[in-house]
């Protein structure tokens, strides 16, 4: 019955240590030293970490204990065994060593027994880990069952110990019949709560990695090409809606220099779009490029539209284009019953980045377009003096022969003329490309007389659908000026077009089969065509050249049908 | 008198080149011919005094045209062109001038004058450019082709003319022997034969110190006592 009161009050004794011991592996948690514990250590660096660490729980176990018979009960085995457990044999065997000496020099009759028994919890746990690893189990190291079992078996070996090492035997017997369970359960109890401790923080970490790394692949996802259709007031309040329901931040504006573009959230009745920027935070920011975070304590934050404004912190972000200049900010507002999390501060950088190159890949986009633009206006404006002339000799010799047929001529190189000189922009239908080829066509036929044949065989109810401008005439040039003319015999020139699943493909076709890929030089009209025609639909769309030799050569010029003109 | 031959691809240009020169009582119009190839075959059989030549045709040009001319046969060339670019290039073939379409009848008539009071014979001129031929120009069975040099195995003069054969094909050239052996690789080895030495699969020498060649495809070509010596120093043969 004695006995029994002394193992529960040792129990409870052990246990109340037990608290401490836990307080300051809790609070050593949430230093840097913890990291490495957090996973199975394989580093030189992280395993001296382990070891100082471990070494130190071994001699903070034997202080906290107490005596007992001229022993002492204690919680040394949980550093030795987790030691052994995380860092593998070496530091298992160096903190057992460590501890068991520090609790040599302590002294009393248990002391050789206890200073081997120490070292030998930390084999007992190197050799775990090392039967774990082999057998690629690395993760159950950090199970804190598997922390019990093995602090349990390491603290029966001790007893054992004991009873083998420690003289007089009767004394160790005693000792052993007292603490065995006591110091079994605590121990053991010990440690799988440590493990559960180290496990509950390295949680805590994947949580935030997760819910950041989730909610910045939402917002990308969410904005992507928002911002590259234009910087402006209404795409920027369409990413300010995204940003704030991502972040659940109180408020989110944009802005330019000058002014507001975009405001959701709290306050969004007297932050109004397009009035100036008035916030000194916001000027400060854009001023110096730099972020400026008024948390609204240390640095102070209010309204500067309205006294009444609900918003009590903030946080400016530059955004920045071409040679970091700035462009705008985007603004993270909390309301003033709110903190700022950190979580949203990183991510306010961030998203200040994506935004920066959102626009900048507009920009980049919008200059290329308007350089294929200039380079198809140079096109329509340079009219190859070639077939000027060439005309006009034609026409020299047809009046002679023919003025009816001379008059005629006249015409379609007027139509052909009016037709190139329009340079317009915009979708035309194909009955209006057809009419310019066909003024083209019958001036190079009059030109080349019987060596040249010419077949227009387009369905008409193909002639309404539309196309670029000046998307046709070009193919035609080529397959004249490449193909036809090259050839020795007659040839002719064939245009078709069909429509098939949304796509309206044009065909023209020579008879020569003279094509030979020069991508940089002389197709320079249809290297445009292909790239205008791509940048305004897709890779999808654009030119298709087939091609057998002496035979023919076919380009294919392909858009899709039903598609509202765009802004080419 | 004046005899003139019109080589331009396009019909309504020499028509209009045609109708301009029948003003002109003392200019006859020998033919006219619709490319280079034609042309040429043309200047050696009715050797004109002028030709009024276009620059742009298929396949040959006006320009790459007038160095195959024979030397012995050169006219007067006149360039007409629709664009002048070309204007510096014609010059250096030794153009007498160049007329620029639609064609100005006063233009004209400057440059027949001077044709007429003084412009030396062209054919003193050789030709500048002594570029490699790339490929000859032939007629077949009135096909009219270009024959790429690697192809050509041998060129031989009969009583038609100069022939150009390879493995699959035979054709007529307007080319002299000579013109050929000096712009191309092609190696005399008969007073009648060329011979491309890429074509040689074996030489047979015959007991009067003559040889005969076979080509790769098989076929026979004699090589004189003469010639031996220097086909043998080229093929490395001592």
């Amino acid at each position: 019955m004695f006995e029994e009161i002394n193992h529960l009050a040792l129990i409870g004794d052990l246990m109340q240590q037990m608290c401490v011991y836990l307080v300051v592996a809790y609070l050593l948690s949430k230093t840097p030293l913890f990291a490495p514990l957090m996973q199975v250590t394989v580093r030189l660096p992280d395993k001296l970490v382990c070891y100082v660490v471990f070494s130190g729980f071994c001699i903070m176990g034997t202080y906290l204990g107490f005596k007992i018979e001229g022993a002492i009960a204690n919680t040394r085995a949980i550093g030795a065994v987790l030691g052994g457990l995380l860092g593998g044999p070496v530091v298992g065997l160096a903190v057992g060593l460590t501890g068991g000496m520090h609790r040599y020099s302590m002294g009393g009759f248990s002391a050789t027994a206890c200073a081997v028994s120490t070292v030998t919890e930390g084999l007992i746990g190197g050799a775990l880990h090392l039967y774990l690893l082999r057998r690629h189990q690395a993760d159950r190291l950090l199970n804190p069952m598997i922390a019990f079992g093995t602090t349990l078996v390491a603290e029966l070996a001790q007893m054992a110990i004991i009873l083998l090492l420690a003289k007089p035997y009767d004394q160790a017997a005693r000792l052993v019949a007292q603490i065995t369970l006591p110091m079994v359960l605590t121990n053991s109890f010990g440690a799988a709560l440590f493990m559960r401790l180290i496990l509950d923080r390295r949680e805590t970490l994947e949580k935030y990695s997760i819910a950041f790394s989730a909610k910045a692949l939402r917002i990308a996802e969410r904005s992507v090409g928002i911002l590259m259709q234009g910087f402006n007031e209404k795409n920027c309040t369409r990413l300010a809606t995204i940003i704030q329901e991502e972040t659940g931040v109180g408020a989110v504006a944009i802005t330019d220099c000058e002014k507001l573009l975009g405001f959701v959230g709290v306050g969004s009745d007297h932050h109004l779009t397009g009035t100036l920027i008035s916030s000194p935070h916001t000027l400060y920011a854009i001023a110096h490029n730099e972020v400026v975070y008024a948390d609204g304590a240390n640095v102070p934050y209010c309204c500067s539209v309205s006294k009444d404004c609900k918003l009590g912190s903030c946080m400016v972000i530059p955004l920045r284009g071409e040679a970091n200049r700035v462009f705008g900010t985007i603004k993270l507002y909390e309301p003033k019953s709110k903190f700022f999390s950190s979580l949203n501060r990183t991510l306010g950088e961030g998203i200040a980045r994506l935004l920066s190159n959102q626009v900048l890949a507009g920009k980049i986009e919008e200059q290329k377009r308007l350089l294929v633009q200039a380079e198809i206006k140079l096109l329509q404006a340079q009219i190859n003096p070639h077939f000027l002339f060439n005309a006009l000799n034609t026409l020299a010799a047809v009046i002679r022969r023919d003025p009816e047929a001379a008059r005629q001529l006249v015409l379609y190189l007027s139509t052909f003329f009016r037709k190139s000189l329009k340079r317009t922009d915009n979708d035309v239908t194909l009955a209006e490309e057809v009419e310019h080829v066909n003024a083209y066509l019958c001036i190079e036929l009059a030109r080349f007389a019987e060596h040249l044949q010419v077949e227009i065989a387009i369905p008409k109810d193909l002639l309404s659908l539309r196309l670029p401008a000046f998307s046709l005439q070009p193919i035609v040039e080529n397959a004249i000026k490449h193909g036809i003319s090259q050839l020795l015999e007659p040839g002719k020139i064939t245009l078709s077009a069909q429509r098939q699943d949304g796509l309206l493909t044009v065909f023209v076709e020579d008879s020569a089969g003279l094509y030979q890929p020069k991508p940089d030089s002389d197709g320079l009209g249809m290297n445009l065509v292909d790239r205008r025609i791509k940048l305004r639909y897709g890779d999808a769309f654009g030119l298709q050249v087939t091609c057998e030799r002496d035979h023919f050569t076919r380009v294919a010029i392909s858009v899709p049908v039903n598609v509202g003109p765009g802004p080419c | 008198m004046l005899t003139a031959l019109i080589i331009d691809d396009e019909a309504p240009s020499r028509d209009e080149l045609k109708a301009l020169l029948a003003t002109e009582p003392d200019v006859q119009v020998l033919g006219e011919c619709a490319n280079a190839i034609e042309g040429l075959a043309a200047i050696h059989r009715l050797r004109p005094q002028v030709v009024f030549l276009d620059i742009q045709m298929p396949r040959l040009s006006g320009l790459e045209m007038v160095s195959l001319i024979d030397p012995a046969a050169m006219p007067h060339i006149v360039f007409v062109t629709a664009y002048d670019e070309h204007a510096l290039k014609a010059f250096e073939e030794h153009a007498t001038d160049y007329l620029l379409k639609p064609i100005d009848p006063q233009r004209l008539a400057k440059t027949l004058n001077w044709l007429r009071n003084g412009a030396h014979p062209a054919s003193q001129a050789p030709p500048v450019s002594i570029e490699l031929l790339r490929q000859v120009p032939c007629v077949s069975r009135n096909r009219i082709c270009l024959m790429g040099l690697a192809e050509i195995e041998f060129v031989h003069t009969d009583l038609t003319g100069v022939q150009v054969v390879s493995a699959e094909r035979q054709g007529t050239t307007e080319l002299t022997l000579k013109l050929l052996q000096e712009r191309t690789l092609l190696a005399r080895c008969h007073r009648q034969y060329l011979v491309n030495l890429d074509h040689i699969a074996e030489i047979e020498l015959l007991d009067n110190g003559a040889a005969e060649i076979l080509t790769r495809s098989g076929k026979r070509v004699p090589v004189s006592r003469r010639y031996l010596r220097e086909m043998k120093d080229r093929l490395l043969i001592s």
